[in-house]
């Protein structure tokens, strides 16, 4: 083998995307095919495409495809990347989840404004002034659209989902370079900072469900939709509705919040250890820590002018870590799983 | 099974192929409406080798390279022969639907 020619170094540098496992089984093979597709058999052409040549785009892109599928896993993945895999997926889910209680939120109090079946006229503390302009009905149909996507996902029908998100996070966009050239930007970070980590990260992560992904648990997460509504929003608006909305932390602290009860509640789980597939739970509640730490984190800046804002972000924050580091060392354990063996012959 | 699982089985249902021997199958099969890039060929060929679909078959010195041959195991034919009975049928369907059978469409079409 002739390890020294240019456009074949430049491919395996390409191929350095891959899993070491995977590039141990395939590279020579992949490398000979590439060469293969760009010879032409002329000596004098193929020192010239071997030594000014490179690897398209469309190549590179193929590749990089190929190493999201396989570091993060479907089953008959070596165990650390189906962990990582499954763990990504699930936490998609649990933001995509989020996403959709606000939506169904946005619905009840919709239909509860407007009196719908039969409903009483809600307490005057429960109404807010809608702002007029083209973004209240846009954000309108964005927010059920995230309940369409939840489900869709739940579905298994993981391509409609991805396209579907990708376009209902477009308008939160738009909103804000509008609001960020017009001088209107409530806050500095916070908007962006939700915008980024909660809808542009999870579309992204959104191609850890790709062909082979194995179909999500359908009824539990789906159970999980009105669970989180009862769970979280009706407290919440007898919270606001007893006029104690003081009490309540700003959207940030309650991602920190909820994180750390999940893994308060999946810790003994994580300690135990006596049930297969714990650790990639623990995995995807540390994701969660750290994408609702970073947006704490970030939110804090907003804050600068109150200390007593800062103190109470800092507590979610301690708390958020606290409760992480129950689950940490079997997330650890989970995606620091030695690669098992590829699960089909080759020779030599 | 994907359009693509489903011409790199038939490419390979011609007799052993090596990696760039398989995309120009592919390609002239489809009419060239298929062209695989390297990386998406090895992704449809581990996933079949992992199904025990396709399996090695030799390896042959090529230029100072290793090429290496696939073929298709038996459980890969009979997936193949499914598959295109599957979508001889659901092209059966389309034709009936769309008017294209019979001596008349016979006859449009020639």
């Amino acid at each position: 083998m002739s390890g020294d020619r240019d456009l074949e170094q430049r491919y395996r540098r390409v191929l350095r995307l891959l899993p070491g496992y995977y590039r141990q089984l395939w590279e020579e093979d992949m490398v000979a095919a590439f060469l293969d597709s760009w010879l032409t058999g002329d000596p004098d052409e193929d020192e010239c495409v071997l030594e000014f040549c490179r690897p398209g785009w469309q190549e590179v892109a193929s590749v990089a495809g190929l190493a999201v599928r396989l570091y993060l896993g479907a089953a008959g993945a070596p165990r650390r990347y189906f962990a990582w895999g499954q763990a990504v997926r699930r936490a998609v889910l649990a933001v995509m989840l989020v996403h959709a209680v606000l939506g169904l939120n946005v619905l009840v109090r919709t239909a509860w404004s407007r009196r719908l079946f039969g409903l009483p006229a809600p307490p005057a503390s429960l109404i807010t002034a809608s702002p007029g302009g083209v973004w209240p009905p846009v954000f309108y149909v964005v927010n059920v659209a995230w309940i369409v996507i939840f489900v869709t996902l739940a579905f298994g029908h993981y391509r409609t989902a991805r396209v579907l998100a990708a376009l209902a996070i477009v308008p939160g966009l738009v909103a804000l370079l509008q609001a960020q050239l017009t001088g209107i930007m409530p806050a500095p970070f916070g908007p962006w900072a939700w915008w980024v980590l909660l809808n542009l990260v999870p579309v992204v992560a959104m191609t850890a469900f790709h062909q082979d992904a194995p179909p999500a648990a359908r009824l539990p997460w789906l159970l999980a939709l009105p669970a989180g509504y009862l769970l979280v929003i009706v407290p919440l608006m007898v919270v606001q509705a007893t006029g104690n909305l003081a009490w309540v932390p700003d959207l940030p602290g309650q991602c920190c919040l909820l994180v750390a009860l999940a893994c308060l509640a999946h810790a003994p789980r994580a300690w135990s250890r006596r049930e297969d597939g714990s650790g990639v739970w623990s995995l995807t509640l540390t994701l969660l820590g750290a994408v609702a730490g970073a947006y704490r984190i970030i939110t804090l800046s907003d804050y600068l002018y109150d200390p007593h804002l800062i103190k109470v972000s800092l507590a979610e924050l301690l708390i958020l870590a606290a409760a992480a580091a129950l689950v940490a060392p079997d997330a650890a354990r989970a995606q620091a799983a030695t690669p098992a063996s590829p699960p089909h012959p080759y020779p030599g | 099974m994907t359009g693509q699982a489903f011409f790199v089985l038939t490419a390979l249902a011609g007799g052993p192929r090596h990696g760039y021997g398989i995309v120009r199958e592919v390609e002239e099969l489809s009419q060239g409406r298929v062209r695989l890039k390297i990386g998406s060929l090895y992704g449809v060929l581990d996933r079949l080798a992992a199904e025990g679909l396709i399996e090695p078959d030799r390896e042959e010195p090529h230029d100072g390279r290793l090429r290496r041959y696939y073929r298709l195991t038996r459980d890969g034919r009979r997936a193949l022969a499914e598959e295109a009975e599957l979508r001889a049928a659901t092209a059966r369907v389309v034709r009936a639907r769309l008017g294209l059978t019979g001596p008349a469409a016979a006859g449009a079409a020639g």
